[in-house]
């Protein structure tokens, strides 16, 4: 007994010694809450408890001790979560494999990122920080709850969120290991084989261990284990349905291809991330269950994805699929929620439509709408803070919160917001030149991309 | 040869003894000592942090200190060393480096595996079985360098990449590798370090290849246990000797030296410790003093880098203040403010009570006596400062019993210095490794004014044409250089574009050129370093880009028209 109250101690100590999440107690009075699941409350408060939500009321008052953040004019919205983004992580892809099921972005995860902070400043409090697109089945992902400040890479992660892995179609798998390694997939259909073959193998490997398992709780069993295989491990996992897939995509041919594989190995979790032909397919998308994230009016980037619409996401959601806008870039993940209020310019969405685009949906499709994603009492106080409603073009960024501490205030935005200085990194004067505006700049470098792109210039040869 | 044997025998006799005069006169061949007694004579005896006898006498025999303490009578086949009113520590430890490593030679044009997924181990840097041992070398200058400021004993490990194999604890002394090994196998040496241009290339496929490997290893060993326990039946485990190499550390025999300068390196060190749970010992620490409470909580043993940032020049700063010179403050500021924190890590994990080594493996060697007194200034104390050189690191590596001290019976490993080891003037003036004596001469002190890098100079002036390899194919350009006055200038091109990108901090050191350049990589600017060795007009080097790695990039000048 007196060890187990030793060892009890200890773990305690050590469990101390660990920095925890900070979260944080506060009001916020008076805004109009835009709560995205239970529509719109007008001069409403809303009391944050040790990091979650724990009541949504007019005229609360503030418990001592508490923060109070006064909204008055303002609006109250779940923080911005990106379903797609490759930030905050020092490796994105491992290249060198059609399949890397077993690397994991976790890994890697860089709290000092100063992207992660400009994020903040736009609203995000959640982001899904990607493996990317190389290979035919990357690696898994890691959801990071924007905690900007924090030190320990382990305190960026949201803990408890489900497994999610990258995988990707068409262009990007083909050229890097087809063209690029000579190796198989050179092709769409070696893509699909490429996907095929790897959950064959992780089902078999899945059926040598169960056996093996099995087998061990006999009395007097001798004999070998399967040998350990981590990426085989994690298809299997993926087989199991204990990891979502998050699959880069963009023809509707190949949207549909994995749909059928998926079908054929009875995986249910499945989100399409970019899906710029997902219209075509949306009625099929919708009866599988599966989600699609995508960009709100970016297209024509490569040859696969000419044939794109803006009105994508207003067509995929009202066909009944559950659809987010991502960002896939540290500049549009500053401005979600104009990204957002695009699918009302294309597609007449509603107000809290537009808004589920970036905050329930994308929850949604990380597995954590139990937790964040709305304003709901229980769910933990991811809140950012706009001056107009926030699809509106005049809106402004205020307060950002996760789990109810404020990571982002614009009255105390500092020049320099860096929380690790490299003293080997120089850095240029950003503010001011001393020769003071110059419209010259605006086309800096952009010239030798017109000279590349069109020939420009051609006649001086 | 037949002439040879018609020559009578007491010729031959004669004739080897001549040639065997021949070959004296020739090569000057070492002999061996008249004694291997010392007697260093009137001197401070430092025998550890804070144990002084003044004006003592030290004895050596047969490499062990015999005895310390005062009014000692000197052996009648002593060396007397009139060491007046200098200083004698324990020879200093360095807990991790390459001193007396030979490095292999750099393979040109390898050939990049057909399945760059699937490569040959030995390729991907997964080379755990290798033994540091089978590569040293005790001539070699790294062995001298460090010596000559004192230390004695290093633990060394071998190139490689992510598992380039087990580390040794040597002594740096000794006329063979054998005779420089003090423990062998002391240390599994790992590296977050990727393979070029093949699986695991990143640090997500580093860390998930370490862990299968060490959770297949654990399987396999398992496995011979229960085979060598009762064989009938079971089919015989096969034979891998990467696996292997993991079994010590399995057992926590020997623990897992990982190369951790980076704090978030360090992070992923600890974090892959705690799944899989093997002894840790970070090493080269750089920049970790937010990690205080993660390295308790795992046991982890560390060794502190030697290297620090250079310090801050202090520049003429112009009258005119506008906005971008106040930003232009804060930022320095800032930096300032950081290159003190590596400053005063030392003293920060001192204040935390964790103990701590040092590491030479990635400092200037001729930096590091001013870097401890850097330190010193941040806050260690000098005891303190001593106990991280010599009894910290020796109970860190399991010698405290024959190092670290000037004790009775201990290894004659000791430096003595004309004043105390940390003052700026001191010097160092004989080194004892297993009791053989190294003498320092008091050179006069050179006026500089000739600064030739390895003595080599080079002319980097003009126009050099460049090819440098990349995952992306080869990219080739132009780089100019010019010289105003004492600095030089430059631009540089690349094959995508004509324009010209400005070089920054081009140095020019003997044949040494490096120069760094700005990059702009959509949306974010990185920064590119350049070191190239300039041989008439050719160049050879390295291209970093930062996290992406570093790419090997050579030219040749174009002719002056």
């Amino acid at each position: 007994m007196k060890k187990l109250i030793i060892t009890f101690l200890f773990a305690a100590a050590v469990n101390l010694l660990y920095a925890q999440v900070e979260r944080g107690n506060v009001l916020i009075k008076g805004g109009t809450v835009l709560t995205v699941t239970k529509g719109t409350l007008e001069n409403t408060d809303v009391l944050v408890k040790d990091g979650k939500i724990s009541q949504i009321a007019k005229g609360i008052a503030a418990p001592a001790g508490y923060k109070v953040i006064d909204a008055t004019g303002m609006f109250v919205m779940p923080g911005i979560i990106d379903a797609h983004s490759h930030a905050g992580i020092d490796a994105i892809n491992e290249a060198t494999a059609p399949v890397t099921a077993e690397v994991f972005t976790g890994d890697a995860v860089n709290p000092f990122q100063i992207g992660l902070y400009r994020a903040l400043a736009g609203g995000v409090t959640a982001i899904h920080a990607m493996h990317g697109s190389a290979n035919a089945i990357g690696g898994e992902c890691e959801t990071l709850k924007l905690r900007y400040g924090v030190k320990d890479p382990e305190l960026l992660k949201m803990e408890g969120a489900p497994r999610t892995i990258k995988f990707a179609l068409g262009e990007n798998p083909t050229r890097v290991h087809g063209s690029g390694n000579a190796i198989v997939p050179r092709t769409r259909m070696g893509v699909e084989f490429v996907i095929r073959e790897a959950f064959s193998e992780g089902k078999a490997y899945m059926e040598k261990w169960d056996a093996y398992n099995k087998a061990k709780t006999q009395k007097g069993f001798r004999g070998a284990p399967p040998a350990y295989n981590k990426r085989l491990e994690t298809m299997a996992d993926i087989l199991r349905g204990n990891i979502i897939i998050h699959c880069h995509s963009y023809r509707a041919d190949e949207i549909y291809m994995l749909l059928n594989v998926c079908r054929d190995f009875g995986i249910k979790k499945l989100v399409f991330q970019h899906v710029n032909e997902g219209f075509k397919v949306a009625p099929e998308l919708a009866e599988y269950g599966a989600m699609a994230s995508v960009f709100s009016d970016w297209w024509a980037y490569k040859f696969e994805v000419y044939y794109s619409t803006a009105y994508n996401a207003a067509i995929l959601a009202k066909n009944g699929v559950t659809t987010s806008i991502n960002s896939d870039d540290g500049e549009l993940m500053r401005h979600l929620y104009h990204e957002a209020a695009k699918t009302q310019k294309y597609g007449q969405l509603s107000d809290d439509e537009a808004l589920a685009m970036i905050t329930i949906n994308p929850a949604k499709q990380l597995g954590v709408d139990s937790r964040i994603g709305s304003i709901e009492v229980g769910k933990e106080a991811d809140i950012a803070i706009f001056k107009n409603h926030p699809l509106s073009i005049y809106t402004v960024p205020m307060v950002t919160l996760v789990d109810g501490v404020v990571r982002f205030d614009r009255e105390k935005d500092a020049d320099d917001q860096r929380i690790y200085v490299d003293p080997k990194q120089t850095i240029d004067v950003t503010l001011h030149t001393s020769t003071g505006h110059d419209h010259e700049t605006c086309m800096q470098g952009a010239e030798y991309t017109f000279v590349r792109l069109f020939g420009l210039n051609q006649q001086e040869k | 040869m037949n002439r040879l044997y018609r020559i009578p025998r007491q010729w031959l006799a004669l004739l080897l003894c001549v040639a065997t005069l021949d070959a004296f006169a020739q090569e000057e061949v070492k002999l061996a000592p008249v004694t291997r007694t010392y007697a260093i004579t009137n001197v401070n005896i430092i025998q550890g942090p804070g144990r002084k006898v003044d004006m003592g006498t030290l004895i050596i025999r047969n490499g062990i200190i015999q005895n310390v303490g005062k009014n000692l009578s000197i052996p009648s086949d002593a060396i007397v060393i009139k060491a007046d009113s200098m200083y004698v520590y324990a020879g200093f430890i360095d807990g991790y480096s390459r001193a007396g490593v030979i490095k292999p030679k750099q393979e040109t044009n390898r050939e990049r595996p057909k399945d760059p997924g699937n490569p040959d181990p030995e390729q991907a840097g997964i080379t755990p079985q290798n033994d540091v041992r089978t590569s040293l070398n005790p001539a070699d200058k790294s062995v001298e360098d460090l010596r000559a400021l004192g230390f004695t004993t290093a633990q060394v490990v071998p190139y490689g990449g992510m598992l380039p194999g087990t580390g040794s604890i040597i002594q740096l002394g000794g006329e063979t590798a054998n005779d420089m090994v003090l423990l062998a196998n002391s240390a599994f040496y790992s590296e977050l370090t990727g393979a070029q241009r093949m699986y695991p290339n990143t640090v997500i496929g580093v860390m998930s290849k370490y862990r299968e490997l060490y959770r297949q290893a654990s399987q396999a060993k398992a496995y011979e246990s229960m085979y060598a326990s009762n064989r009938a039946g079971l089919e015989r485990p096969t034979n891998d000797k990467i696996l292997e190499a993991f079994y010590p550390v399995i057992d926590k025999r020997v623990p897992v030296l990982f190369k951790a300068d980076r704090y978030l390196d360090a992070n992923r060190v600890l974090l892959l410790q705690k799944d899989l749970g093997f002894n840790v010992v970070l090493g080269d620490v750089k920049d970790s003093w937010d990690l205080i409470g993660k390295i308790k909580s795992s046991n982890a043993k560390v060794f502190l880098s030697l290297d620090l940032p250079d310090a801050v020049k202090e520049e003429k700063k112009d009258e005119k203040k506008d906005q971008s010179t106040a930003e232009k403050e804060a930022l320095e500021k800032r930096k300032a403010e950081a290159i003190a924190q590596y400053t005063s890590q030392a003293s920060v994990f001192q204040k935390a009570g964790i103990s701590f080594g040092f590491s030479a493996a990635s400092a200037k060697t001729k930096d590091i006596p001013a870097n401890l007194r850097r330190m010193i200034a941040a806050g260690l104390t000098e005891d303190q400062a001593l106990a991280a050189l010599t009894t910290s690191p020796a109970q860190i590596l399991g010698i405290a019993d024959r190092v670290g001290t000037v004790d009775n019976g201990k290894i004659a490993n000791l430096v003595i210095s004309d004043k105390p080891y940390f003052n700026e003037k001191a010097k160092v003036r004989y080194v004892f490794v297993d009791g053989v004596m190294y003498k320092y001469e008091v050179k006069e002190e050179k006026k500089a004014d000739a600064k030739n890098g390895n003595g080599k100079k080079a002319d980097p002036n003009g126009k050099w044409s460049y090819t440098t390899e990349t995952p992306q194919g080869n990219s080739t350009g132009v780089i100019k250089i010019k010289s105003d006055g004492g600095s030089y200038s430059g631009t540089i091109t690349n094959s995508m574009s004509d324009r010209e990108t400005e070089l920054k901090s081009v140095l020019v050191d003997g044949n040494l050129l490096s120069f760094s350049f700005g990059f702009d990589a959509g949306g974010g600017s990185m920064t590119i370093e350049v070191s190239l060795t300039i041989d008439g007009t050719d160049f050879e080097g390295t291209m970093s880009v930062g996290q992406y790695g570093s790419f090997p990039m050579k030219g040749s000048k174009e002719p002056n028209r």
